[in-house]
């Protein structure tokens, strides 16, 4: 499915390079007084929102960083934080 | 279609400003819900709502293919309640779903994929669902047209044959039930989308619709890929769900040359003849979340590409449509039913990935029953949301499917 995506290192490829990393949930709770509930939050729950969402990407198949980036999910293209986030 | 013609299940009704039951979605496990509510538990004030048409979304664009050689103890009674209830609805409803008994043929392309299918099969048998084992020869009798020979990319070593599996016409059965639910006195508003479900006091009270307010004290969200994106957007629950785009296509007619279904998951590839002649095929998914139902020239080459390698004699054949639906994943591959409990009067249905076909009957059956009992039924209390966190996920595949890049 054709989709671009910006790696900040190596600039807009081709997205089949990257690998998606799930939805954007902030930082990796705090190992003390951990719950299941939050875990299980952490771990599997999601948004899945039909529109722009923040989230995860690995390039792969070329620097190997990750990275966040806004996509929209209905239309499938990559959008800026400012224009994301208005 | 929304004109001045009458639907084919009954008289257009006007949106009334309270029901018994209202239903967001109007695909097949809402339909087979609200048919079930209103035949076998006196609940017909019961309002479908839709966005789009009956059958938008995935009820149309399923590959229709039905089975109960699923892999886990909760899984399987299931989908054989669903499989056995296509002969039962077609009577019932008086209505020709056009179910072909022709058998599911999985192929396995390694000793690991044997043993794995050695373990369904016990499963399935164990839990009186017809499954056997054969090896690459046996399946060649059954298909004549497979390749069994060592020259291709993966092998044919043999494979699991499920005779009580088959195909079914989906949009006879958005239509049968459409009708059968009416006739029992069910409203089904399409064009009539959902905007917000209102709560007082951690209960129901009302839905939002784009054609005014329903007060209501129950609210079913079955809206197939679409649901967990709005039971999030509404309620604030958020799922174990990742939304992805599945594609399907279908090759020019040619005479019959396959009487079974054959699938495989190596090749990522399942096919069946339809009655028409076309060969019916399905394909895997691109892994990111997304609700396009964009089409793509990758997968036709993929599908290309197996077909010809294990149905050699489809080479050159052309493909006519191809098409795409939402697949609600979950990581254990198994459906989400819950309700009364986050939210008193709240139910949804959802999460079935690219299993919503073949389960719809008997999901619709068991949703209804827990509607109108407020309390699960023991046969779908196992797909409880709290499973997640309980760390009680279903073993329905050996790996958890989780779209990051260990997938």
């Amino acid at each position: 499915m054709s989709l671009t995506i910006t790696c900040p290192v190596c600039g807009k490829r081709d997205g089949y390079e990257f690998r998606f990393g799930g939805e954007d949930k902030g930082p990796r709770p705090e190992e003390d007084s951990l719950t299941p509930q939050t875990w299980c939050e952490y771990v599997h729950l999601n948004k899945s929102v039909a529109g722009v969402q923040k989230e995860w990407w690995v390039h792969k198949d070329g620097c190997g960083s990750w990275f966040t980036i806004y996509r929209n999910t209905v239309m499938n293209v990559e959008v800026q934080e400012s224009e994301a986030c208005r | 279609m929304f004109g001045k013609y009458k639907p084919m299940w009954g008289e257009k009704t006007q949106l009334k400003s309270s029901y018994d039951v209202v239903i967001i979605g109007g695909g097949l496990h809402s339909l087979a819900t609200a048919y079930f509510l209103a035949k076998e538990h006196g609940i017909t004030d019961v309002a479908i709502i839709e966005k789009n048409y009956i059958g938008f979304g995935g009820a149309g664009r399923n590959t229709a293919i039905v089975r109960a050689n699923q892999r886990t103890q909760y899984n399987v009674p299931l989908y054989k309640e669903a499989l056995d209830l296509w002969p039962v609805l077609t009577k019932e409803l008086d209505y020709n779903l056009m179910f072909n008994n022709c058998g599911n043929l999985n192929l396995m392309h390694s000793e690991a994929a044997m043993k794995a299918a050695r373990m369904t099969i016990a499963t399935a048998q164990f839990h009186g669902v017809e499954s056997h084992l054969i090896d690459a020869k046996e399946a060649k009798e059954l298909v004549p047209a497979l390749n069994i020979s060592e020259d291709i990319t993966y092998p044919i070593h043999g494979a699991m044959f499920h005779p009580p599996g088959g195909v079914v016409r989906h949009d006879a059965v958005v239509w049968g039930l459409a009708r059968g639910a009416a006739k029992h006195g069910v409203e089904i508003h399409q064009q009539t989308e959902a905007i917000a479900i209102n709560t007082s006091n951690g209960k129901i009270v009302s839905v939002e619709t784009s054609r005014g307010s329903i007060s209501t004290n129950k609210v079913l969200i079955s809206a197939g890929g679409y649901s967990a994106g709005l039971i999030y957007k509404m309620l604030g629950i958020k799922l174990p769900i990742s939304v992805l785009t599945i594609q399907a296509m279908v090759t020019q007619p040619v005479k019959p040359l396959l009487n079974h279904v054959v699938s495989s998951g190596a090749y990522h590839c399942y096919a069946n003849q339809t009655l028409k002649g076309e060969i019916a095929t399905g394909a895997h998914m691109d892994h990111w979340p997304n609700y396009t139902t964009q089409t793509t020239a990758h997968y036709i080459k993929h599908q290309a590409e197996a077909l010809s390698e294990f149905l050699p004699c489809l080479r050159g054949l052309r493909f006519m449509r191809i098409w795409a639906g939402l697949a609600d994943m979950t990581p254990d591959m198994a459906p989400i039913l819950d309700g009364n409990d986050q939210i008193e009067g709240f139910y949804f249905n959802c999460g079935w990935g690219y299993f919503g076909f073949k389960s719809c009957t008997a999901s619709g059956k068991y949703m209804a029953q827990f509607m109108a009992d407020g309390e699960a039924p023991d046969m779908i209390k196992p797909f409880n949301l709290k499973r997640y966190e309980q760390h009680k996920l279903m073993g329905e595949t050996a790996e958890l499917v989780s779209y990051t890049p260990n997938n």
